[in-house]
């Protein structure tokens, strides 16, 4: 219960950031077969707003250090490079054990430089 | 309490000497698992447990929206989902199927494992009712995900009208006392990831006469099928072009 409340607080939050930037983002081609890369918008890329627009958020938290389960992981201040590189293997499928299963089922949604860009804004969080 | 019994299992594989195979699916699913599709004796859509009590509660829309803050995040606000089908559209669906659908997740007979810790924050039968009901009052948008469109249009619409049309309707409105799911404005992509997943079994809550019906359809007829699908409204629920649900 004492999770819900987070969670409630942290998508109200998301309400006022995340979607938002998601409402400017143009919608995918619906022919976009799932698994494809995500298509990336010409603008400079944000890793705060791919956090939320990617929808990170939702399992790893806002602040991302509050994942709605406790087997994931917090990401504010994890290195960098360590990241990228468990994204990465992850998507490729060389990393499948633990919560992978979870994490496979939409990293089409970024793609490498969207990966580098959420890596290095999560690094710089405390 | 779920936790507790895998670990509970997991103690007795060790001692048992066989934790080399077991160990690592237990300690990578954080779900439970029902017995499905793949079970002997499965029996689709069973009346029994939190989802009995689901159905019988009368749903709040009111407390219901306060509950699907935590949906929102990925199925968005006005319950679209993304037109690329990583996350299905649920505006307007069935109270019946949600209730159903969430159950399964809850309960380990349909496997999702990036919406299983979401469907566990919904605290107990009456909160699955609620935010059952508050979706299904959503207009459902007209803006989804379409299949590529062309010449197996024609080769679709005939597989829907000859198999689909009985259970899902000609405008895809499904049924509500049947637990049969609404198809109108689901995205193409979807649809299209949930039938290959029925026909091939992996979909372990399914309906064994929908398995039945499509487990032999070459793949080139899902796809036509499921792009007529994503074709179809249902002018009692659809929302008008131009206004977002």
């Amino acid at each position: 219960m004492r999770r819900r409340g987070w969670t409630l607080a942290a998508v109200a939050a998301a309400a006022l950031f995340g979607v938002q930037a998601m409402a400017q983002e143009p919608a995918p081609a619906g022919t976009e077969p799932a698994g494809t890369e995500a298509t990336t918008p010409a603008a400079p890329l944000d890793g705060a707003t791919l956090f939320m627009q990617r929808t990170c958020f939702a399992c790893h938290g806002k602040d991302a250090k509050t994942p709605i389960l406790p087997e994931y992981p917090k990401l504010a201040g994890q290195n960098e490079a360590y990241m990228v590189r468990q994204i990465t293997d992850i998507k490729s499928g060389a990393r499948n054990n633990g919560n992978t299963a979870a994490m496979q089922g939409i990293l089409h949604l970024v793609n490498e430089d969207e990966i580098k860009a959420l890596a290095a804004y999560l690094a710089t969080l405390k | 309490m779920i936790r507790n019994r895998g670990i509970g299992r997991l103690a007795a594989a060790t001692l048992c000497g066989v934790v080399a195979l077991a160990a690592p699916v237990w300690a990578q699913d954080a779900a439970p698992k029902a017995k499905g599709i793949e079970s002997e004796g499965y029996q689709w859509n069973q009346m029994e447990g939190e989802k009995v009590e689901a159905l019988t509660l009368t749903g709040d829309p009111k407390r219901g929206e306060a509950a699907f803050e935590v949906c929102s995040a990925c199925h968005l606000p006005n319950g679209s989902g993304r037109p690329d089908g990583t996350f299905p559209q649920l505006a307007g669906q069935h109270r019946t199927v949600l209730i159903k659908q969430i159950a399964d997740i809850r309960a380990g007979r349909r496997d999702n494992p990036i919406m299983y810790p979401f469907a566990k924050t919904l605290v107990d039968p009456q909160e699955l009712a609620d935010v059952a009901a508050y979706i299904e009052t959503l207009p459902i948008p007209p803006n989804n995900g379409r299949g590529p469109g062309g010449d197996h249009l024609k080769r679709g619409e005939e597989l829907y009208k000859v198999n689909c049309v009985k259970c899902h309707g000609p405008n895809g409105e499904g049924s509500m006392k049947d637990f049969f799911p609404v198809l109108a404005g689901q995205h193409y992509a979807y649809l299209l990831r949930q039938i290959r997943d029925i026909a091939g079994g992996k979909r372990r809550n399914a309906n064994p006469d929908m398995v039945k019906l499509v487990k032999d359809f070459p793949d080139e007829d899902l796809q036509a099928v499921v792009d007529y699908m994503s074709r179809l409204g249902w002018p009692e629920r659809t929302a008008k072009p131009g206004k977002q649900g």
